[in-house]
């Protein structure tokens, strides 16, 4: 059992061991895409480089035999760079959106395709729970939302975008008017208390997760009632003040408590809260010198000031979102922000540390060929649009189910299966940095069981192994070399000749959705 | 073969009965399938999918293999062809030399459209070829296998026409054919080279006109073909030699001037035929309506200065009587002491030296001897001299021979195998082809004595198929010493038995890496693999192999003869004995030399070589091709070996060295090379995949003049991390180019990150411009292809530079060197 050390961590491994399998076993999350449990290395993504015994090479973790006395470093900002290059040099030959855009452009990122689906399948109350997941008061904002969303989506080329932004509201409307509205499960209470200055759509936002998190939070706001411009500033025609009490309501029974006709910076200063809280937040809208001075905190530019990645004022522990910090145009960025805020607290109160929320990682084909497009537009339903944005009435069931299933699905089908997407995403890579003539985007369903999406291969050759192995009749093959290598069936075969016995191998051992099971595309939908 | 094309086109159904045949004779293996594929593309010209399936069919290959394999290498065709195939060369003493023009030249000429390669008739198809190994008579086209040396754009159609007029054969037609021997030792010899810079030069129908003229006149002297002589600038070379008397050095000589040399040394005997050649001579002046001027003019004494120079710095190991013997004539060979070394090895006294021609003979006699107990060098015995020799691998890496050799032995294997990498793919080299042409024995007899030394029966000599003359003669060499016991069962009686065959790539740079070859020789995609575990460890089908260069097997003779200390004689305090170079480019007297270890690059470049051509300014050399870099000529004094070049952002890489002079673009050469290396990358790793053609995007960006700000870095740091990070030897050292020019020439790319090109050569940054010199005389306005060129005689010319294409071609007819690159 050769002894060697990773990272000045000491571990024993088998003989013939790699040095990946070291690492793991130091519960070191080295990036190997293109290996696989039982198949033989195939050194290709190179994502899981080592430096050796401070040799200069970098080298394959995957493949690199230990040896006793080995000294390897995994975790270091020269390995990281290098691994960082692999993953975005591959993202640079990768044809492939991870995120819909209509998700990108969502200041919430909610992941719209997903609810659609869910409607689209008659699962409302799914449905909310992936609404609710980014957006703390979908029915305030199916009601007032700006449709930022459907400016992104692809349908727009076709004819009109999908209705995102109306069908949000139905499903938050068809909750509140169950009867019992869904209330998530909550952390156990951490004892840790939270003040929220400013019962506005940040604020509500921001208690909705606090006390999902196990945070006791309460509300302080000058006015009699909670709710902020959306209750002071919005007309009440479109948004009357039933629907807006009705989710605040829903916070409150999370356990959130409310302080109102409080002015904190004049009856109660920020320094007591302070004293009576572990942490505070500044969601009180726009600010003036003035009122930033009461508060006791400086302003920077129209705001006031923050460390804009994490959030906190100059004050230790008091944090600031919302149209606190920037003037807000649209309630959906105070909602987001409230969110961010809330993981960030969370953070902060269980170890002061203080971790920036990062958007998913996704890439971002920009505009489609009509070729590229009509992947997504064959066979996609040919229902007109029809909104209720604007409208008192919101749309019916039959009305929403017809117009969830004009969404085109254009998300990627193992967004969270990609082991590319994921270690781009730890590894805070940049897709564009090797900006260069992109692929085209692919889409072939020939095969029953497998969607085949040749823009997205890495060219890892796991699946010309596995199929090789499995003694495939057909089977996959390397075609070309070099930059223009693709893997494909021989012949100009199709998919569904080509793997006949180990699809679903195949398939799984996929490191993005080049090739993907249909019954597990968008599985986290199921 | 126009019937088979046409057949193909007009019917789907392809004949396969050769495909049966094919199967049938080369076998149905695995590993036999780069051969088959080359028997069905020779035969149908490109390799239609029904015969690929037929051979799954036939065969254990599978679909899956076979299109991955059909597909990796670049001699494969999908597509039906032409009748004739042009390959233009674009190795880097072409691409220096403007291939680009010639290739954009022969399109225009047999107007092929842009993104074809065939013409309308499907007469010709062109393709690109990495280097042909012809480097001295850059710019290079082969048609079929007929080559054509020193094209312009302005010229390129008469090669066309030549060879619509002459056909191949008028090079290789009479090739391997022998003149009867003349026997008896006082016989003056003819020597005229036959490596394939001469045949390209085209000494074949020199030495037809040789013979010819020898048995018009009677002469008693014996025509012999003789491998490289190195001095590529001058083919075809032809040497008269006499045992008694100096010998005579003719440089350049065509067809007709054949019977003038032989009359010259050779006065025709008796009456009759003197009358004959008489009528010979009158004949002559008659059709060339000249007067008589004697041959010496072209003659050249080997103590002349320029000669004197170019070959007397030289030390002939590797490529020892260096045109002085016949390539295939065996008992040459051992009269000059081939063989000698592996007698010794296997305790065979020599019973004669550099005398006699009983060959046959001798052997039969020395094989008595060894029954009787000759004790010869033990295999460790060998591998320690090879140790102390201090021989290093002539490949690029410089590994230790001696111990390359010791692991292989060391290593347990129920069989070993011995291969020979002469898949020679650096364009801009030439040394493997040459000795593999020149000295087969040699690097047989060499590959013998490492077969006994380390335990293998069984091995491969991979050469690349750009090397046809290489691979035939290697073939022929084989036969021949398995004929006369020295390969094959119980060589010689010793108990040695060793198996050789060759085995030809398919247009894969790759395959030079040693474990893609292996696996090119398996018959899978040239891949390589990380290595450890090594091949001396785990090589072909898992087995241990010795693998070693084309010149390293050469040099073994040698120094078993002349001991180890002899050639650690040679050479500098690591790098020991002499290395083959190929020194191209722009310089006066390019040739295949051989040099001790050491010399400098000055000594290189302006003694041996003469100095830059056309009285231009020496600039650097490229060193190593696409593994190596760009040398700038303020470090002429440094020595070459391994360490120095490796210390300069260079490499010895198998020893190609160019020479570039000063209007040359360091950035073109770097964008060159990365060219060359991403269409070579196999494509496994992302480094080597993404990370060159990343790079190469920014160098088009540089030398179109679009590059951004922030450019230089992100490709320096591309570099550094795919010459870390890449598993093999080619994506390792792919970004040497860039980053030795970068090291050096910084300043070139910082001015085409301006939009400037200071050595005026990226199309993109340069005008062509007419000076006041201008006469008027309309001849650039009548070639030039783009019209950019308006007709009107006696004014200067103007050029239109929208219209211009930068094609070169008016600059080079321009009868008063009026054009200009601004």
């Amino acid at each position: 059992m050769p002894t060697l050390r990773i990272d000045n961590r000491e571990v024993s491994v088998e003989d013939g061991a790699t040095i990946l399998q070291a690492a793991r076993k130091l519960g070191i999350d080295v990036p190997a895409l293109c290996w696989r449990e039982g198949c033989t290395p195939q050194t290709s993504c190179l994502a899981c480089v080592v430096k050796v015994n401070g040799g200069q090479r970098l080298l394959p973790s995957c493949a690199t035999r230990v040896a006793e006395g080995m000294a390897v470093e995994s975790e270091t900002p020269e390995v990281h760079a290098a691994r960082r290059m692999a993953i975005e040099l591959l993202l640079a030959d990768h044809a492939g959106d991870c995120l819909a855009p209509c998700t990108n452009i969502c200041p919430a990122h909610m992941d719209i395709p997903q609810m659609l689906r869910l409607i689209s399948a008659g699962r409302y109350h799914d449905a909310l729970v992936v609404v609710k997941d980014k957006i703390a008061l979908p029915a305030v904002l199916g009601r007032i939302c700006p449709e930022l969303c459907e400016k992104g989506c692809r349908r727009a080329a076709m004819d009109s975008p999908v209705s995102i932004c109306s069908l949000k509201r139905f499903v938050a409307d068809v909750d509140l008017e169950s009867g019992q509205p869904w209330l998530p499960a909550v952390r156990p209470a951490s004892g840790k208390r939270v003040a929220i200055v400013g019962a506005g759509a940040a604020g509500l936002a921001a208690a909705w997760y606090l006390q999902q998190l196990g945070h006791q939070c309460t509300l302080f706001d000058e006015h009699p009632l909670p709710g902020g411009n959306l209750r002071y500033a919005v007309p009440k025609e479109l948004l009357p003040d039933d629907v807006l009490d009705a989710e605040i309501e829903l916070t409150r029974r999370l356990g959130a408590e409310f302080v109102l006709n409080t002015r904190i910076g004049q009856q109660v200063s920020i320094k007591e809260l302070q004293g009576r809280f572990d942490a505070v937040l500044l969601t009180v809208g726009e600010v003036d010198k003035v009122k930033a001075t009461a508060l006791g905190v400086d302003m920077a530019g129209k705001g006031l000031k923050v460390d804009k990645h994490v959030m906190m004022t100059p004050l230790s522990g008091v944090f600031a979102a919302g149209g606190a910090v920037q003037p807000m145009r649209h309630a959906i960025r105070a909602v987001r922000e409230g969110r961010d805020a809330a993981h960030i607290i969370d953070g902060w109160l269980s170890g002061q540390i203080l971790t920036p929320v990062k958007p998913d990682f996704t890439v971002r084909l920009g505009v489609l060929t009509d070729e590229e497009l009509s992947i997504y537009t064959n066979g996609a339903s040919d229902q007109e649009r029809s909104s209720s944005h604007g409208l008192p009435a919101g749309l019916t069931e039959a009305q929403a189910v017809a117009q969830a299933d004009r969404c085109l699905d254009c998300d990627c089908s193992k967004a969270e299966g990609c082991r590319l997407r994921g270690y781009a995403g730890i590894y805070e890579a940049n897709y564009k940095r090797y900006a260069m003539p992109r692929r085209q985007v692919e889409r072939v369903e020939a095969h029953p069981h497998v969607i085949w999406e040749p823009g997205k291969c890495i060219a890892c050759g796991l699946c010309v192994q596995i199929a090789t192995r499995a003694q495939e009749p057909l089977g996959l093959a390397y075609i070309g070399r070099g930059f223009n290598i693709r893997v494909a069936a021989p012949f100009d075969g199709q998919m569904s000749e080509a793997l006949k016995t180990v699809a679903r191998e195949v398939c799984e051992a996929c490191p993005t959705a080049a090739l993907t099971l249909r019954e597990k595309a968008h599985e986290h939908a199921k | 073969m126009t019937q088979t094309l046409e057949k193909v086109e007009q019917e789907p159904q392809v004949d396969l009965l050769f495909v049966e045949e094919a199967v049938g004779r080369i076998g149905r293996t695995a590993d036999k399938m780069i051969p088959i594929l080359q028997a069905i593309q020779e035969h149908y010209h490109y390799l239609p999918e029904p015969a690929l399936r037929k051979v799954c069919q036939l065969t254990e290959i599978t679909p899956s293999a076979i299109v991955g394999v059909a597909t990796f290498y670049s001699q494969f065709r999908h597509k039906p062809a032409g009748e004739h195939i042009i390959r233009v060369c674009h190795g880097t003493a072409c691409h220096v030399k403007g291939s680009e023009l010639v290739h954009d030249a022969i399109n225009r000429h047999l107007n092929i459209p842009a993104e074809q390669d065939t013409d309308a008739d499907g007469k010709f198809t062109i393709e690109r070829v990495g280097c042909v190994g012809c480097c001295t008579l850059a710019p290079v086209v082969v048609i079929d296998t007929a080559t054509y040396g020193h094209c312009a754009p302005d010229s390129v159609g008469n090669a066309v026409a030549d060879f619509l007029v002459s056909g191949a054969g008028s090079q290789d037609g009479q090739s391997e054919q022998r003149q009867d021997k003349v026997e008896g030792d006082s016989v003056p010899e003819i020597r005229i080279g036959v490596g394939s810079c001469c045949i390209a030069g085209g000494s074949q129908k020199v030495r037809h006109a040789l013979e010819q003229a020898v048995s018009r006149h009677g002469a008693r002297v014996m025509v012999k073909p003789v491998g490289c002589v190195g001095m590529c600038h001058q083919t075809p070379l032809v040497e008269v030699v006499y045992k008694d008397r100096p010998s005579r050095l003719y440089a350049k000589v065509t067809e007709d001037q054949a019977s003038a040399i032989v009359r010259e040394h050779f006065p025709p005997r008796g009456l009759w035929r003197r009358l004959r050649g008489a009528v010979h001579t009158a004949l002559d002046h008659l059709l060339t309506d000249e007067t008589w001027q004697p041959v010496t003019r072209y003659s050249i004494d080997k103590r002349d200065g320029p000669v004197c120079d170019f070959l007397s710095r030289q030390k002939h190991l590797a490529t020892e009587f260096c045109g002085d013997i016949d390539p295939l004539d065996l008992d040459e060979y051992m009269r000059y002491g081939g063989f000698g070394a592996l007698r010794k090895v296997l305790g065979l006294e020599e019973s004669h030296s550099g005398n006699g021609h009983n060959g046959q003979a001798g052997l039969t006699q020395l094989k008595v001897k060894a029954a009787a107990g000759s004790p010869g060098i033990v295999p460790e015995q060998i591998i320690q001299t090879i140790t102390q020799a201090g021989l290093r691998g002539r490949g690029g890496a410089g590994f230790l021979s001696g111990r390359k050799w010791a692991a292989v032995r060391a290593a347990k294997g129920e069989k070993k195998y011995i291969v020979c990498n002469g898949d020679e793919g650096d364009p801009g080299a030439f040394m493997d082809r040459m000795i593999l042409e020149s000295y087969p024995y040699r690097e047989l007899e060499g590959m013998t004595i490492a077969a006994i030394a380390v335990g293998a029966r069984q091995g491969y000599l991979y050469i690349r198929a750009e090397y046809p003359l290489a691979v035939k003669r290697i073939r022929q060499a084989i036969a021949r010493l398995e004929e006369r016991n020295l390969l094959g069962d119980n060589i010689l009686g010793s108990g040695y038995s060793l198996h050789l065959q060759v085995m030809e790539g398919a247009g894969a740079f790759v395959c030079g890496e040693e474990t893609a070859l292996l696996a090119s020789i398996e018959g899978q995609r040239g891949m390589p693999r990380l290595r450890p575990p090594y091949p001396a460890e785990s090589g072909l089908w898992g087995y241990p192999t010795l693998i070693n260069n084309v010149e390293t097997y050469a040099l073994v003779p040698w120094i078993i003869r002349n001991g180890a200390e002899a050639f650690s004689n040679l050479g500098t305090a690591t790098s020991k004995g002499t290395k083959v170079f190929a020194l191209t480019g722009k310089v006066n007297r390019g040739g295949l030399i051989e040099v001790p270890m050491g010399i400098t690059i000055r000594q290189i470049v302006q003694d041996i070589g003469g100095g830059c051509a056309e009285g231009r300014k020496f600039k650097a050399v490229q060193v190593g091709g696409p593994s190596g870099g760009c040398i700038p000529a303020e470090l002429s004094d440094m020595p070459v070996d391994y360490e120095s070049l490796t210390a300069a952002g260079a490499m010895m890489g198998s020893g190609g060295l160019v020479v570039l002079d000063d209007s040359d673009c360091m950035v073109d050469i770097a964008r060159y090379f990365l060219n060359f290396t991403q269409a070579e990358s196999c494509g496994k790793c992302t480094f080597c995949r993404v990370g060159t053609k990343m790079m190469l995007e920014i160098l088009e960006r540089l030398c179109e003049g679009k590059a951004r700000p922030g450019d230089l870095e992100k490709m320096e740091e591309l570099a550094q991390v795919t010459r870390r990070g890449s598993i093999c030897g080619l994506g390792q050292t792919a970004p040497n180019p860039v980053l030795s020019t970068l090291r050096y020439f910084r300043h070139e790319y910082e001015a085409h990150l301006k939009g400037h090109c200071p050595a005026g050569k990226c199309k993109a940054l340069i005008k062509y411009e007419v000076t006041n010199t201008c006469i008027g005389c309309t001849k650039c306005s009548q070639e030039c292809p783009a019209d950019a060129i308006p007709m009107v005689p006696y004014q200067i010319h103007k050029i239109d530079n929208a219209k211009c294409t930068r094609c070169d071609i008016c600059r080079l007819v321009c009868p008063v060197d009026a054009i200009v690159i601004r």
